[in-house]
Order: C-alpha cells, then structure tokens, then sequence
C-alpha cells in the first residue's frame, strides 16, 4: 500500500505561553492509498484540529506532513490552496454550500478554480451529481433542499474533480438517521470505488462503518486499530 | 475564469438590488453632473463661436490697467504693431468721443463720434454705401474729414448720399469744419446704442488724429486700441502683442497690460465658463469621492456577510488572488454601472437643456470613455480595501462565522 498521508511528531498549540492549549500533542500518523479511516475521539479531543491539518486547511505548530511524500506542512497560502484544490474533498458538518449559488454552480467551484473550462465542468459536475441521486436539483439553490440533499450536494463538490482524498468533518452530525444512512451508503461506495477516506465523527456508531479506527483523545492519539466488526 | 468572476459578481450585485442601486447613486450623481456641465459648456462655446463666424473678424483690444500705471499708447507703438505682427489687417484707436456736437445750419445733433485708424474700416462691420473711408494718408495729414451712417446723414441732412457736404463739430468750444467723405451702413454696434436713448444716436467716423486736433488733445494718449485679425490666430497675435507692448513701453513682467477679445468667444466669457465647470466638477469630485466610500463602505459590509463564503471558496482551492479579484470585479462592476447610469442621465438632462436653450448640442465621444475609465478605477480604488480584506482571511476562522 502506498503511503499518501504521513504525520510525523505534529503538534498543534494554541496561545502559546499561560493558557495554551495543545490541540494535537505529538501525533505521528500514516494512511495508505485506499484506506477507509474513521478518527473518532470526544468533543475537544483535537478532531477538527486534526482534520484542518490533513486538509491542508492549517500549519502545524512543529512536525511535519507529507502528502504523496511532498512536504506540506510549511507551504504559503496559495501553496496550501493549489493542493486542497488537487488533492481533497471536503465534506463539512455543516454542509459549507453557497446559498446564493445553484447545486451545479456549488458543484463547479472548485473546477473553476482549477481552470477547467466551462464544458468540460458542466459535464463533470452533472456526472458528480447523476451519481449521489441528484440529476433533478441541478438548478436547485441550498435552500430549495433537505439537509441531506444539500450533503449530497457537497459530496458531489467534493468528488467532482477526482481528488485523491475526501475528508468528511462530522458529515452526518446535521441530518436525521435516515439521511445519515444515505450519506454514509454513499460514502462507502466513494471508498469502494476506490477513493482514499477519512471521516471524522464522534459517534461510535459511524465510526464502526470504517476499516479502520483512530481514536484521539487530548490530542493525542490513544487507539489506533483495524475494525473488526467491518463489514464490505 | 475572469468570465465567472464577473458572473459571480453580477449575480451577487443582482441578489441584493435595492442595496446596490443605493450605492451608486453617488455615483450616478456625480458623473451625471460633470457630463452635463462638459456638454452644456461645449454646446455654448460652438454655438457662440458660430454666431461669431457670421458676423465676421474679430478684434483684439488692448488697454492699460490704471491701477497699474498711467502710462497710454502713441500712434507710433501701434504703428510698430501693425508693422510687426502677422496675420492682422491692421491697427486702429479705439476711442469714443461721446457726447459731441454737430452742427449745421445753426441746428445741434447729439452724436456718437468713433476717432481711430483707416484700418477701422476692416473691422468687418463697415459697409460704404457712399463716398469712401478715410484714408491713412487723411489720418497722417490729420485731414478735417468725416464719415457718417446712413441714419445721422438722412437725419441732419434729409438725404442719404450726403459726400461733399460738410458739417461743424462742436468740440466743447471750438466748431471745426468736417467735410463729409463718405456714408456707411448703420452698424449693430450703433443700434446697440441707438436702444439706450429714445432718439437714436447719430454714428460717425473721423481720423484719429483730426478728432485730437479739434478737441486739442494730445494725440499720443491713447487709452486703447484694436487690432483686427485676418484669421484663427488669435492667440499667438494676443502673446506677440503683450510682448511688443511690454517691450516698447517698458512694462515687462507688471502685469498691466488688459487685452480683451472684443468680439469672439473672449477669455472673460471663456472664464465664466471656466469657474461654473470647476465649481461643478469639485462638486462632482465630492460627489464621487463619497460614492467611492459609499462602495469601499457596501463591499467591506458584502465581506462581513459573505465571510463563511469565502472560507468555502479558499477551502475549495481559491487563491488569494482570486478572492482580490471576485470582489474588486464586484465594486468596478457596481461603479461601472452607475457611471453609465450617470452617463445616460447627464447626456438626457444635457440634450434637454441644450433644445430649451438652443444651443447646439454634441457629445465627445473622449467623455464616453473617460467616464467609463474613471467610474471603473473608482470602484477599483474604493474596492482595494475590502476586497484585501476578503482576500486575507483565515479558511478556519470563515468558516467557523455563522
Ligand atoms: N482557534 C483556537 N484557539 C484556541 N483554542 C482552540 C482553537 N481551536 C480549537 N481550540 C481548542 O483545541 C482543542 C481541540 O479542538 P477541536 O480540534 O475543535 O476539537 P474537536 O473537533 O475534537 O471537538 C479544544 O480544547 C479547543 O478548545
Ligand atoms: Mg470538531
């Protein structure tokens, strides 16, 4: 399996000095290619810490991270936005759609700001959207849909453009248990279609669905192991 | 990709209207206001200038500011002048003796008597009907010779071709003989005065120099003169004149020479015009400046409300300067359309006003596009700030706001 996430020794402090707090505490960690990774760990424990950092999203305060074996850990800030664009999808708790913007403009932007021409983003983003059920919302504004038509929606965002991982912060932490099922169905095809996923949640529950389980717990990681009860 | 941007700007433009429309006013006021002014002050200055090429030369005149110095021309600088100077028919006195006498068969007529040159007679207003013009030679010889209108010759003698006759000149005291050598048309400038009084003004010309006899003043105390042009060339024989003048007389550099268009599009009209355009384009310079804060005000607020959008949007890859360019698109956009609001409402208000004041009216096509230029850099320059804002934020912190 090839290595496409490696975390070397990364610690995140915030207010360094008097009141600080080590949000992630020395963390080593590796994710092959086609993994399917849930970190799961209380609220506080450091998850979303953890997923800004694989999302590129932040620096760490010392250690490193590479991706695909690129050292990205001391990058500017559009360094850091070429490689969100290239490598990760993002799939947020709280959905992150721009409610002014259609579903299939939502679907586009990242597209855009790759530089894919209009054409060729149409059909990308139809066919992003035809494969999480939603061929009949393209023109549809966020508001116009269930919280789980708009999850989907960002999962088509995020897979649109093929990156090679998708993160998904507490993707069900918004929704009712039905949506919750759709959404992780989709997402476990995501994965065995060959995707690279890592979902981060603090729900046993969601988490038992993945192949493998990290737990955190005060930023640190206390538990790292393959799922027993996986199920394909 | 700049297509999108300017998409993503007009459809956020759009969303919020009323907002939008609110702050372009200034905007819309501000280049509404210079456009007019600019089109109203060109429609004067080739309407005024069309008037004049029908009337035809024009002349200069020169004077002395008396607060300056009392020194007064003599007949050999303005001979110096007409000798010197290009592009001129020539060089005449233009001095008024109001309130003369003349006098025949022991009968006394008010008149208006002008004392100048034979050059007067190219002043493009004089039209021998009878007779001739004085000549030069009557001039240097200081001949007693006069020339009427046709008004004061019909007047004072009951008929028109009066040449041969004489009449007397009261000169306060002393009545000196004219001998009639010519009769010219009445000219505007004798019905302009004819309207002050009830009875009209009786006209006539007579040489410089006889005139200065008959009343026994000096002849070189000239108050002033004109120079009459043979073309477009106004302004170099305006510059040649100040310096022959300030030369020959010794006056460099006090300032103490008036020269004035007499007839034309003349620098005092041209300045009237000159201080409304700059009264209004201050105005409009205010008008604009508060505009452009009112854009740099509504895009900063446009940033607050859209923070987690653009955490979603550098989440997703944006660069930096892709955010710069989002919202520097959306003021340009925003000032761009009011400046071409503005636009069609200045050239309207223009037209009207140019039509109910007949004058004639014309758009520079310059100040089409110098509005385009100028309302886009505003929205550029007001629009630098917050979009550097936007374009700065930290992904995490957007997209934690709600
Ligand atoms: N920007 C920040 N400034 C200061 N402390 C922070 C900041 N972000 C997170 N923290 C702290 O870091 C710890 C980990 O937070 P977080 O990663 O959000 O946890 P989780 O997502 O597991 O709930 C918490 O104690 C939190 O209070
Ligand atoms: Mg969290």
């Amino acid at each position: 399996m090839k290595k496409l996430v490696e975390i070397k020794d990364v610690c995140k402090i915030y207010n360094p000095g008097e009141n600080e707090v080590r949000a992630l505490d020395h963390v080593s960690l590796i994710i092959g290619e086609g993994e399917f990774v849930a970190i799961i760990g209380q609220s506080g424990s450091g998850k979303s810490t953890l997923m800004n950092m694989l999302g590129c999203l932040d620096t760490p305060t010392s250690g490193k991270y590479f991706l695909h074996g690129q050292d990205v850990s001391h990058m500017t800030d559009d360094e850091q936005s070429d490689v969100r664009n290239r490598e990760i999808g993002f799939i947020f708790q709280g959905f992150n759609l721009i409610p002014s913007l259609t579903a299939l403009e939502n679907v586009e932007l990242p597209l855009i700001y790759r530089g894919v021409g209009k054409k060729e983003r149409e059909n990308l983003s139809k066919a992003a959207l035809n494969s999480v059920g939603l061929s009949k919302r393209m023109t549809h504004k966020p508001n116009e849909m269930s919280g789980g038509q708009q999850q989907r929606v960002a999962i088509a965002r995020a897979i649109a453009q093929a990156p090679p991982i998708l993160l998904a912060d507490e993707p069900t932490g918004n929704l009712d248990s039905g949506s919750s099922k759709e959404i992780i169905s989709i997402i476990k095809r995501l994965y065995n279609e060959g995707r690279t996923v890592i979902i981060i949640t603090h729900d046993p529950g969601i988490a038992k669905q993945a192949k493998r389980i990290i737990t955190i717990s005060d930023g640190k990681i206390v538990s790292d192991m393959m799922n027993p009860d996986y199920v394909d | 990709m700049y297509l999108e941007y300017i998409k993503s700007a007009l459809s956020s433009i759009r969303s919020n209207k009323g907002r939008s429309f609110l702050t372009m006013l200034g905007i819309i006021i501000g280049i509404a206001a210079v456009l007019t002014v600019l089109i109203i002050g060109d429609g004067m200055k080739a309407t005024v200038n069309g008037e004049l090429d029908s009337i035809g030369a024009t002349s200069i005149t020169v004077s002395m500011d008396s607060t300056k110095t009392d020194k007064k021309f003599s007949p050999e600088l303005l001979n110096d002048i007409e000798e010197n100077i290009d592009g001129i028919y020539g060089v005449s006195p233009s001095q008024n003796m109001g309130g003369s006498f003349i006098v025949r068969d022991n009968l006394t007529y008010d008149a208006y008597i002008s004392a100048g040159f034979a050059a007067m007679e190219k002043s493009g207003q004089v039209t021998i009907v009878h007779g001739r013009y004085f000549s030069k030679s009557d001039v240097d010889e200081a001949k007693k010779v006069i020339v009427l209108s046709q008004t004061t010759a019909k007047k004072i003698f009951g008929y028109e071709n009066v040449v041969g006759q004489s009449v007397q000149l009261d000169a306060y005291g002393p009545v000196v003989e004219f001998q009639v050598v010519g009769v010219r048309k009445d000219m505007t400038l004798d019905t302009a005065f004819a309207s002050f009084s009830d009875s009209p003004t009786l006209m006539a010309d007579a040489p410089y120099t006889s005139i200065c006899d008959a009343y026994g003043i000096a002849s070189d105390n000239i108050e002033s003169f004109s120079i009459y042009l043979e073309g477009e060339n106004k302004e170099e024989v305006l510059s040649k004149t100040r310096s022959v003048v300030e030369n020959v007389m010794g006056l460099r550099g006090e300032n103490a020479v008036k020269i004035s268009s007499s007839l034309g599009f003349d620098s005092t009209t041209d300045s009237i015009l000159n201080i409304i355009t700059s009264v209004v384009a201050i105005i409009a310079a205010i008008s604009l400046l508060v505009g452009g804060i009112g854009v740099m005000n509504i895009m900063t607020v446009s940033v607050t409300e859209r923070t987690r959008e653009i955490g979603i949007r550098k989440s997703l890859g944006a660069r930096t300067s892709s955010i710069l360019t989002q919202f520097l698109a959306e003021a340009a956009i925003l000032t761009f359309t009011g400046g071409m609001i503005g636009m069609l409402l200045g050239i309207t208000i223009s037209y009207i006003i140019c039509k109910v004041i007949d004058f004639s009216f014309y758009v520079n096509p310059m100040l089409v596009l110098i509005v385009v230029a100028i309302s886009t850099a505003i929205g550029l320059f007001f629009g630098i700030y917050p979009a550097k804002r936007a374009a700065k934020l930290d992904p995490i912190e957007a997209l934690r706001t709600e």
